[in-house]
Order: C-alpha cells, then sequence, then structure tokens
C-alpha cells in the first residue's frame, strides 16, 4: 500500500516528502498494514506529538519535531523518522490486528497504560533492529507507573512480549499502577 | 580519677614538637606572598582552561581543582595579615622573574588539542613544585609559633597530593602513543628548566638546596 | 591562552553539536505569531499531566546539563579574563578590567559548584535515558558570560540566567516529587542551593562594584532585564512578537559583540518572523479559517 506525504515541498524545516514515504512505505510492509497511508507533517511547530486516525486510509499528523534530528533544529533525522512513524504504526497496527479492538480511542487512554502500549511498541522495535533507548522508556513507564520493583517488572515483562492484548497490556499497567509510589 | 591537682609536664611524653625553626616573621610572610601569588596564578589559569578542553571529565576536574587552589589562596591571603603584613598585595608577588617566565609558559597552550600540555605544566611540574615546598616548609618551620602556617599547609598539601594524582591518571589515560610520549616529555623539559631558573615556588631555598 | 575567550570556540566532544543564540532565532517555527503563541506556549510548559511529561523532562534535562557546562566555563573565564585589583581599587575592583580578589575566590567557587552540577545531570540525564549529546546545544548562556565588563557578566549570568534556572529546577524538583522519582527532586534540591548562593554572588558585587557608579550599574541592570526577558515565557513566547528581536539585538550589543555580530542577529531573527507571518496569513486567506483554526496544536 501507499504511503503519501504532505507537503510536498517543506518552507519551514529541511525534511524530504520521498524520504518520509519511502520509510513509510518500507515500515508499512514490515508491519503488514494494508490500507493507504496519508502523513501530514505540521512544519509550523517544533513539537513532537505524533496521532492517527484509521479509516479506509490511515491518516498520521505528526508534529514537526517528531522527525527532527534534535541535534539540528529543522534537519531531518531518518532514525527519528522510521522510530516515529514506526511507534504510530505499530499502534495502528495492534488496532488492526493485534487483539487491541477493545482499546479506547486514543484521547480516553490513561496515561500508563499509553505508557505501557508505547513500552510495547518499543520493545518490538528494538527487536526489529531499531536503535532504541531502552532507559528512555523505562523512565516513561517508571514515570506513569511508580519507581518500584513491582512497575521494573511490569516494564520488563511488556518490553519483552511480542503478542500482548489490549486487555492483558491494560491488566498489567494497572497492576503496576496499583502499587503507591513510594514502595 | 588522678589527683587532678597533680602538676603534669606541659608537653605530653608522645608530643615531641620543637620550637626551633628555620624561618622568622619575615621570612614566612615572603614564601607566603609567593605561595599566593603562585595559587592565584594557577586557579586563574585553570578556569580559563575550562573552556578550551574538550574532554567532559577533564573540563570538570579542571573546574573542581581551580576551586582548590583559589582556596589555598585565600589561606595565605589571611595568613599575610598574621605575619604583621598589613597591605597583603605587597608580598603577593611572584619570587623572581624566572616565575613569571614559568607562569608565561604554563598558561600559553590554548588549543583544544593541547590537553596534554595544560595537564603537564599543572600535574607534572607546578603541582609537584608545590608538594616540595610546602612539604620543605612544613617539616622545617617552628611547630611550635608557626602553628597556623603548619595547618594551612597541611590542608593545602592534602589537596595538592590528591589533585595530582587526579591529573597524573587523566593524563595517563590521555597519553595513547609513543609520540604524546615525547610531547609530555617535550613540555615538561621546558617547563621544568624555567623552574630549575626560578629555583622552586619560592625561589632559591623553596626546598632548601640553594 | 587569551583573554575573552570566543563562544564559537567552545571546546566539545565529537557527541556535541552546538547552536548559537543567532540560529535558535532563523527558526520560523519559534518565532510565535497569532493567538495559537500563548496556547503553544502552555502546552509547552512542563507538567505531568503533558502526555510527553518524560520526553520533556529528558530533554530539559540534556538543556540543564549544557548550561552547566557553560556556567563553569563562563566563571572558570572570568577567573582568567580580568586582572585582580589591588591598592584603592582592590575591594571594589572600580575598572572595568580588573575584579576584586574576593570576587574570583567566588567564581572559582562556582566553578567548583558547576562542576558537580555537570556531574549530576550527567548521572540525571542516563536515570532518564537521555544521551550526551543528543540535542543541540545552545551556547546562549555563555554569550552572556562574553563581556568585557566583569560586571555585566555577573548581571546576565547570575542574576539573570541563574536566577532562571531556580525557577527551571524548582519544576524539575516538583515534577520528580509528583512522579516519585527517588533522584530527580532530591538532586534538584541540592542544586538549588548552590543556585540561589550563585545569584546572592551575582547582588553582591554588582551592588558592591558599581557602588560609586550608576551608570555602569544601570547598564548592567538593564542586560539582566534583558537576559530575564528573552527567556522568560514572557517575552520569547508572548504575542508581542517583535519583541524578541529587538531584545537579542540589545542582548548582544551589551554583552559586548561586534556591531557586525549585532545586525546579523536582527537580520536573521526578522527574516524568520516576517517568515511566520506571512505563513500565517496565506494559510488564513486559501482555508478561509480564523487564525486560531490554522495550526493543529493537540
Ligand atoms: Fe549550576
Ligand atoms: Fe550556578
Amino acid at each position: 500500500m501507499t504511503v503519501t506525504v504532505e507537503p510536498e515541498v517543506f518552507r519551514f524545516v529541511e525534511f524530504d516528502n520521498a524520504m518520509i514515504a519511502e520509510v513509510g512505505n518500507k515500515l508499512a510492509a514490515q508491519l503488514g498494514i494494508d490500507r493507504p497511508i496519508v502523513v501530514r507533517v505540521d512544519e509550523t511547530t517544533p513539537l513532537g506529538r505524533v496521532r492517527a486516525t484509521i479509516g479506509d486510509t490511515i491518516e498520521v499528523t505528526v508534529e514537526s519535531g517528531a522527525f527532527e534530528d534534535s541535534k539540528r533544529p529543522r534537519r531531518q533525522s531518518e532514525v527519528a523518522t522510521t522510530i516515529n512513524l514506526g511507534r504510530i504504526l505499530l499502534r495502528v497496527r495492534d488496532r488492526l490486528h493485534g487483539g487491541f479492538g477493545e482499546a479506547p480511542l486514543d484521547d480516553d487512554i490513561a496515561l500508563a497504560q499509553m505508557a505501557a502500549w508505547e513500552t510495547y511498541c518499543a520493545g518490538r522495535l528494538s527487536r526489529l533492529g531499531l536503535r532504541i533507548n531502552r532507559q528512555r522508556w523505562l523512565y516513561n513507564f517508571r514515570n506513569r507507573h511508580g519507581f518500584s520493583d513491582k512497575a521494573d517488572a511490569a516494564f520488563d515483562a511488556v518490553w519483552a512480549a511480542d503478542s500482548l492484548t489490549w486487555v492483558q497490556l491494560e491488566a498489567i499497567s494497572d497492576a503496576a499502577v496499583a502499587v503507591p509510589s513510594s514502595a | 580519677m588522678a589527683d587532678p591537682y597533680k602538676p603534669r609536664t606541659p608537653f605530653a611524653p608522645w608530643d615531641r614538637r620543637q620550637l626551633p625553626g628555620l624561618f622568622d616573621v619575615e621570612e614566612s610572610a615572603r614564601r607566603i606572598g609567593n605561595y599566593k601569588w603562585a595559587e592565584m596564578k594557577l586557579f586563574e589559569t585553570l578556569g580559563g582552561w575550562v573552556a578550551t578542553v574538550p574532554e567532559l571529565d577533564v573540563k570538570m576536574r579542571l573546574g573542581t581543582h581551580c576551586y582548590h587552589h583559589a582556596w589555598h589562596a585565600e589561606l595565605w591571603h589571611k595568613r599575610l595579615p598574621e605575619l604583621r603584613e598589613m597591605n597583603p598585595d605587597r608580598l603577593t608577588k611572584p619570587a623572581n622573574d624566572a616565575m613569571v617566565r614559568f607562569i608565561e609558559a604554563l598558561s600559553e597552550p590554548e588549543a583544544a588539542e593541547q590537553t596534554i600540555e595544560k595537564l603537564v605544566g599543572v600535574y607534572r611540574v607546578f603541582i609537584p613544585h608545590f608538594i616540595a615546598a610546602y612539604t620543605f616548609h612544613r617539616n622545617n618551620t617552628s611547630e611550635i609559633t608557626d602553628a597556623p602556617t603548619i595547618r594551612s599547609l597541611n590542608f593545602a598539601l592534602h589537596d595538592e597530593l590528591e589533585d595530582w594524582r587526579d591529573g597524573e591518571m587523566l593524563l595517563q589515560s590521555l597519553i595513547e602513543t609513543p609520540a604524546e610520549v615525547d610531547r609530555a616529555a617535550a613540555h615538561q623539559a621546558r617547563l621544568e628548566k624555567i623552574m630549575l631558573e626560578a629555583g622552586g615556588i619560592a625561589g632559591p631555598g623553596s626546598i632548601g638546596v640553594e | 591562552m587569551r583573554k575573552f575567550f570566543p563562544v564559537e570556540e567552545l571546546a566539545r566532544d565529537s557527541r556535541f553539536t552546538q547552536i548559537n543564540m543567532r540560529q535558535a532565532q532563523a527558526d520560523p517555527r519559534t518565532a510565535l505569531v497569532g493567538p495559537n503563541a500563548a496556547r503553544r506556549a502552555k502546552t509547552n510548559r512542563l507538567t505531568p499531566s503533558r502526555p510527553d511529561a518524560s520526553e520533556a523532562a529528558r530533554a530539559l534535562m540534556h538543556g540543564i546539563f549544557v548550561g552547566e557546562i557553560q556556567a563553569l566555563e563562563g566563571a572558570g573565564r572570568t577567573c582568567h579574563d580580568f586582572e585582580t585589583a589591588t591598592g584603592s581599587n582592590s575591594a571594589a575592583g572600580t575598572e572595568t578590567d580588573s575584579v576584586p580578589f574576593a570576587l574570583k575566590l567566588d567564581m572559582a567557587r562556582q566553578a567548583w559548584d558547576e562542576s558537580r552540577h555537570v556531574e549530576i545531570s550527567v548521572k540525571l540525564g542516563e536515570w532518564m535515558g537521555a544521551e550526551i549529546g543528543q540535542f543541540a546545544e545552545n551556547t546562549v548562556l555563555f554569550e552572556a558570560a562574553c563581556s568585557t565588563d566583569p560586571v555585566m557578566r555577573l548581571a546576565g549570568v547570575n542574576r539573570a540566567l541563574e536566577g532562571l534556572a531556580i525557577d527551571v529546577f524548582t519544576t524539575m524538583k516538583e515534577f520528580g516529587e509528583v512522579a516519585g522519582d527517588p533522584f530527580l527532586g532530591f538532586c534538584e534540591d541540592w542544586m538549588l542551593a548552590d543556585e540561589v548562593t550563585h545569584v546572592k554572588m551575582g547582588s553582591d558585587w554588582l551592588r558592591k562594584v558599581t557602588e560609586n557608579d550608576p551608570e555602569r550599574r544601570a547598564r548592567a541592570l538593564e542586560f539582566q532585564s534583558i537576559v530575564d526577558k528573552l527567556f522568560s515565557f514572557g517575552g520569547t513566547r508572548s504575542e508581542s512578537s517583535d519583541s524578541p528581536i529587538g531584545l537579542a539585538r540589545r542582548f548582544r550589543e551589551l554583552a559586548g559583540f561586534t556591531s557586525d555580530e549585532v545586525d546579523e542577529i536582527a537580520d536573521v531573527s526578522l527574516a524568520a518572523l516576517e517568515d511566520r507571518k506571512a505563513f500565517a496569513a496565506a494559510a488564513m486567506s486559501s482555508s478561509g479559517m480564523s487564525s486560531s483554526g490554522m495550526a493543529a496544536d493537540e
């Protein structure tokens, strides 16, 4: 399936439309996503949020910071593009085919549950060979689940998993969060 | 309990401190003025170099050691008025012209590629000479009349020895090739020759031999 | 070694990439105009409720880390760049090319404190999953420490930037405490104690050194307020979008940059702002939208 990218030409950042499309196509094939994808980059903000809506076409909205080389402002990083597009497309795939049918809309997912889902994505991306900083995701997970041995054990389980369902992920996250942060 | 009114010797049997010392008040003050000047030049140079060294660990050590030497300068600054020098600036001076040239040569390296030279100057030449001069002073001044100087010397010596080890280990970790060994040795020899001319931190007699 | 070290030559290992204030201002995405600006500024603040809170905290920690390096370098340079005042001048350092001995001692002490802050931020960065040099280093703190008048350095760095650092550290401390982070709040608390000391050093010396020179004091206070405005959300992030350029210009004038360098930053910033304004206008007219509907902030 083809990935199209907007805008065609970037004015505020030095991004490459074709490169984003190429990365997207490669990821879509790797992840088995069988619908057209439109990636819309908001180049007016340096923030880095990424969102997707699933219809006949998958629409991905990306703030330019998500594809940016954090060392060189306004330039594109292929690694960041791959990782951040990969994260959102993995979640799209989970919703389409991966037992995440019951998952609420992104906006309705609790921050801790979203951190767990992101961990699940990051762990799988690292096993796909992408350079992922595990500590970064551990810190993110701890921030939402508490700094405790139990939270760390939950993180390890989610990170190593390849076939969780939403119900399973939600249960792991909720159980970890239930531990007081001082424990 | 022993009778508290029984006369005891003023110096306990284990206290072997001696009254005589090599330095009178004036000579002690002169040396301390030289120490203060040299410590100032050292902390200023270390502070200036922080921005010029790319190695992060070295940068942080220089920043830390910069303060140690500033504190030594402050100790000497405070000691001078206690030695009848009410204008500490008057004695805050180099032992001689060679010491001025030594500082110029020491602080000359600036390029980011010259960390070896910077560290050699401080940790293989300057600080070993501080250790020598301070040790000589501590071991030869009157243990009773000049006790305040001895106390400061001991604090300073503790820092100098610790900092020397830090700097020497940084150098050993930075020197990777025979060519770099030569570079380090050449710079050390250049500075050591000027120091030889100066006779030490406090001039000839810094460590007793003229 | 030269007196006065140019910001472009700050020595870094191969992991680091630096950008200066001019380059940062050339990014049209940060030249915020229109009704979205205030909203975006709000979403930029570090709070645990932000969906990307840990990411933002990590990036902020890297910013603190490089800021500490520059604070260390700036304090070190002030030990070196000026003569030690002697004679009648010795207590106050009334000449701009000399500083009192005790001021240098304070700067050396600050160099040690900032060295520890670098050590602390390296450890915290690791803990948060940041990598050294992962983000571009903005060299603006050292730019504020480039003046040939030591009093300007104290006003720009110790009073203004370190004053702002107190706000940042307080935010980080609270962030760590809310999350139950066992290290973040603890470390920030210690760093806060040091920074308060550094601000006080700046205030004490500014008062003492300019006691009999009201003009010099006024210039220093102006520099402080410009740095303050440039870096507080009320300045760069406000809707009074033209002010940051004027501020940046005056910043560089007072920090001792040449008039060419001052002009350059004004030109670049103005171009970025105009670009942004033109884009906003075009987007609004083509979509028929009100400007608040233009940018996808959420
Ligand atoms: Fe600091
Ligand atoms: Fe500070």
